[in-house]
């Protein structure tokens, strides 16, 4: 319903905050004395202990989260991109929330059940109780059903507030979440409008100047404590102890071992494959030892042979190149010249060495990965590619279907010879060995 | 007999260093493990540097004798061997993965031990010999991972290999006349063949498997020696008012703390595969023929010397190279007379080089470049 979306998530939230800000700045101005929390660890400390570390642990982490995701939403969405981290941060929000409430339930025990206690218990006190548990209750539900809220809160929750923030509300973020969320949001709001009139106000009182104080040996007086101070151990005690541990730790090793020895056994044992899986295995295995000797044969044909083929004069264009393995092992293009010329160019991109497109497009062919564009007929590089030198020309032979050579190109310089038009439909095009530098 | 200016003959005074090196009076196990203390004081943590590094060699050990069963060191086997490993094998990719982290920790923890034996002016008379010993052991450290980094036979593994002994054959530039074709020839020697190919990457498992690990195994064994009948170094100027047992507590914490280590090891190797930092084409099967992938670059622990080497002439850093490493064998003796105050100045300002360089060297390499 929008006239009650616009009171609890535009109006609700600029009132919490401006009497949350007024009200706590009145009441540490008027009543100092009642800023802090008021602790009664010393009227009840040990359900104190159980209830106020694991919920406050849990709870500054929490918030800690949502502020990081509020603040930084951009590096908030990178860091969780990653799918272990995401999963991670989901983890320790859920298993977070449920610290809190285990803490909460231990603080409402306390409250409820320790007489020495509800001396000194307000009626707020209860109220703020419930209200987090409640919001507590919330957030574990929507880390459980309504997953990743880490990651989708950037989209929805977080603009939301830096609207707000920014005084231009835009309902239609949040407008249409999920109750549960909804219902959080606004129980937020109504905690932060609880704050001057609740014990919530010690949030502002943190302490930060502990963390440069000097330490501070506390010295406990009671009986009980005297018991636990260290003392000096009979030797006979001192050996029950160590074998008391021994013997424990000899057990989790065990225990630990059991898990590990299946695993190492399965290890030795050796992977049992399926048929399936044996046959595919296989034809990679057969797949990549023929890559392997079909590398050696194109080694061993230019080892043997003075002219390798590279393809007949008449399938050669001026468009699209033919890739081909020079002497080198490196590869290669062969285009024809509008004379009818073949001419053939490294294709190894003098920037990194990747392999150079066939196509030329104006006389010039790109090489993909950093953009850089040659001139087939000069081999020179556009000023702006990242290659920096010329692609060079390699030599060829072009000979007649009985082998007698027509023409010839050592790289550089001058063509040798001249085809005909009868021979050029037969005619075949060869790179040589003799034109090999060193 | 020659006698030299302090009047005890040559051989004497040779014979006298060794055995100030090598004590036989203390060479019992009462002296080394009954009676040994560690001083307690504010570098304390220190000590425990050295043992850090010898726990991840020990695991480099299991790891490594583990993948031994599998692994297949032939160019068309050994990247699908790496490959059945890690899916078929019972825990192969988790052994796998501790074997590269736990590569990276102990080349990390050998620089810090290093770093902190220099600062504390632990290679003070009589621990030269440790400190030697120490030096030869990172030379070593630092070989294995070059050897191992091979093995997977990738493009990243072979491409960054020749990047480096291209390296070394760029040397011969900067030598005259007939030596100019030296550093070529060893290099070919190094890579058994023209290109690297086969007998590289037979060479580098040998090395990597039996040979390094024989060196490390007997150097190691001297340098610990050494600590154990020289005692811990004081480590600090004023004498430690404070001393533990060796046996049990500083053992006990030694223990606890590369259970700790293993425990932050294990989760590493468990969560983050060693290869989520590579783009994939570089962890391609290698291909002879096609084209270098872009982004071929060295392990991390290289990176302190491959952008320097990418930014500056490559004689600068052949000198530099040549001047660190005389001063690091030779420290000892440079740094006699020298202060705990100035060896911790020159430690953290080595450390701030070392920790910028590896983390920001790409960054530097490309604003530097542009």
């Amino acid at each position: 319903m929008p006239a009650l979306d616009n009171f609890f998530l535009i109006a609700l939230p600029y009132l919490a905050v401006v009497i949350c800000l007024v009200g706590s700045f009145y009441r540490i101005k008027t009543r100092p004395m009642t800023y802090s929390a008021l602790s009664s660890q010393f009227l009840e400390s040990k359900g104190l202990m159980w209830g106020s570390l694991p919920w406050h642990i849990g709870i500054i982490t929490i918030i800690a989260a949502h502020f990081i995701a509020f603040l930084v939403p951009g590096f908030w969405q990178a860091l969780l991109s990653n799918q272990t981290v995401l999963l991670f941060v989901e983890a320790a929000g859920l298993g977070l929330s449920l610290l809190c409430l285990f803490g909460l339930a231990a603080l409402l025990l306390r409250r409820f059940t320790s007489e020495k206690v509800q001396s000194v218990t307000s009626q707020m006190d209860l109220v703020v109780l419930v209200v987090l548990l409640l919001q507590v209750a919330l957030g574990a539900h929507m880390a459980a059903s309504l997953s990743w809220g880490s990651l989708w809160c950037v989209g929805t929750t977080v603009p939301y507030l830096w609207s707000l923030l920014s005084f231009t509300p835009d309902l239609s973020l949040v407008q249409d979440l999920p109750l549960a969320a909804k219902a959080h949001i606004v129980l937020a709001w109504v905690l932060i409008l609880l704050v001057p009139f609740s014990r919530l106000i010690h949030m502002f009182a943190v302490p930060l100047e502990y963390i440069g104080r000097p330490w501070q040996n506390v010295v406990w007086v009671s009986d009980r404590r005297k018991e636990a101070a260290p003392q000096a151990f009979v030797e006979g005690e001192a050996r029950r102890y160590f074998v008391k541990g021994g013997l424990a730790a000899v057990f989790g090793l065990s225990l630990l071992s059991v898990g590990v020895f299946d695993k190492i056994f399965r290890f030795f044992f050796g992977p049992r494959l399926t048929a399936h899986q044996e046959t595919e295995l296989m034809t990679t295995r057969l797949s990549r030892l023929e890559a392997t000797s079909s590398q050696r044969k194109l080694e061993l044909e230019r080892q043997e042979n003075d002219y390798i083929l590279v393809g007949s004069l008449a399938e050669l264009s001026s468009e699209k190149g033919k890739y081909f393995i020079d002497y080198s092992m490196m590869p290669a293009l062969a285009f024809k010249t509008a004379e009818g010329l073949p001419l053939l160019i490294s294709a190894k991109c003098t920037h990194l060495g990747c392999t150079v497109g066939a196509d030329a497009v104006d006389g010039k062919i790109l090489c993909p990965c950093h953009i850089s564009y040659f001139s087939i007929d000069t081999g020179m590089p556009n000023a702006d590619s990242p290659a920096k030198t010329p692609l060079p020309h390699l030599g060829w032979v072009v000979m007649d279907t009985r082998g007698n050579q027509l023409a010839s190109f050592s790289g550089n310089g001058a063509v040798k010879g001249t085809i005909s038009e009868a021979q050029r439909t037969s005619a075949r095009v060869y790179i040589a060995k003799a034109h090999q530098i060193g | 007999m020659t006698r030299d200016n302090s009047g005890i003959s040559k051989t004497a005074s040779a014979l006298s260093f060794i055995a100030d090196r090598f004590p036989l009076e203390k060479m019992n196990l009462e002296h080394m493990l009954a009676h040994k203390e560690v001083p307690v004081h504010k570098m304390s943590w220190g000590y425990y540097t050295g043992g850090m590094t010898m726990f991840f060699f020990m695991i480099q050990v299991i790891t490594g004798l583990f993948l031994l069963f599998y692994y297949q060191p032939t160019v068309s086997d050994a990247n699908l061997s790496v490959e059945y490993i890690t899916k078929y094998v019972s825990v192969g990719g988790l052994i796998r993965n501790m074997h590269a982290w736990s590569a990276s920790g102990m080349i990390f923890f050998a620089v810090v031990h290093l770093i902190t034996a220099f600062a504390m002016k632990s290679f003070e008379k009589p621990r030269e010999l440790t400190w030697i010993m120490g030096v030869l052991l990172l030379i070593i450290t630092f070989t294995f991972g070059f050897t191992g980094y091979l093995l997977p036979w990738n493009q990243i593994a072979v491409n960054a290999t020749k990047v480096g002994l291209q390296s070394v054959e760029d040397i011969g530039q900067y030598l005259p006349g007939m030596l100019h074709d030296v550093p070529r020839i060893l290099r070919e020697t190094f890579q058994g063949e023209a290109s690297v190919g086969q007998s590289t990457l037979g060479r580098f498992y040998a090395l990597h498997v039996v040979l390094l690990p024989l060196a490390l195994a007997g150097l190691l064994g001297i340098h610990l020696l050494q600590v154990q009948v020289h005692g811990m170094s004081q480590g600090v100027d004023e004498k430690p008012k404070k001393q533990e047992r060796f046996f049990p507590v500083f053992l006990f914490k030694d223990l606890t703390l590369w259970g700790v280590l293993f425990f932050i090891l294990f989760t590493f190797s468990l969560c983050i595969p060693f290869e989520s930092f590579l783009p994939f084409p570089l962890l391609a099967p290698y291909d002879a023929m096609g084209a270098t992938p872009p982004g071929i670059k060295p392990e991390w622990y290289f990176f302190f010397v491959y952008y320097p080497l990418e930014l500056l002439p490559f004689w600068v850093i052949l000198l530099a190279s040549g001047l660190i490493g005389a001063v690091l064998i030779f420290t000892p003796w440079i740094f006699k007379g020298s202060s705990r105050k100035t060896l911790g100045f020159i430690a953290t300002a080595v450390s701030l080089y070392l920790l910028i360089m590896t983390l920001f060297g790409e960054q530097i390499y490309h604003l530097l470049k542009h």
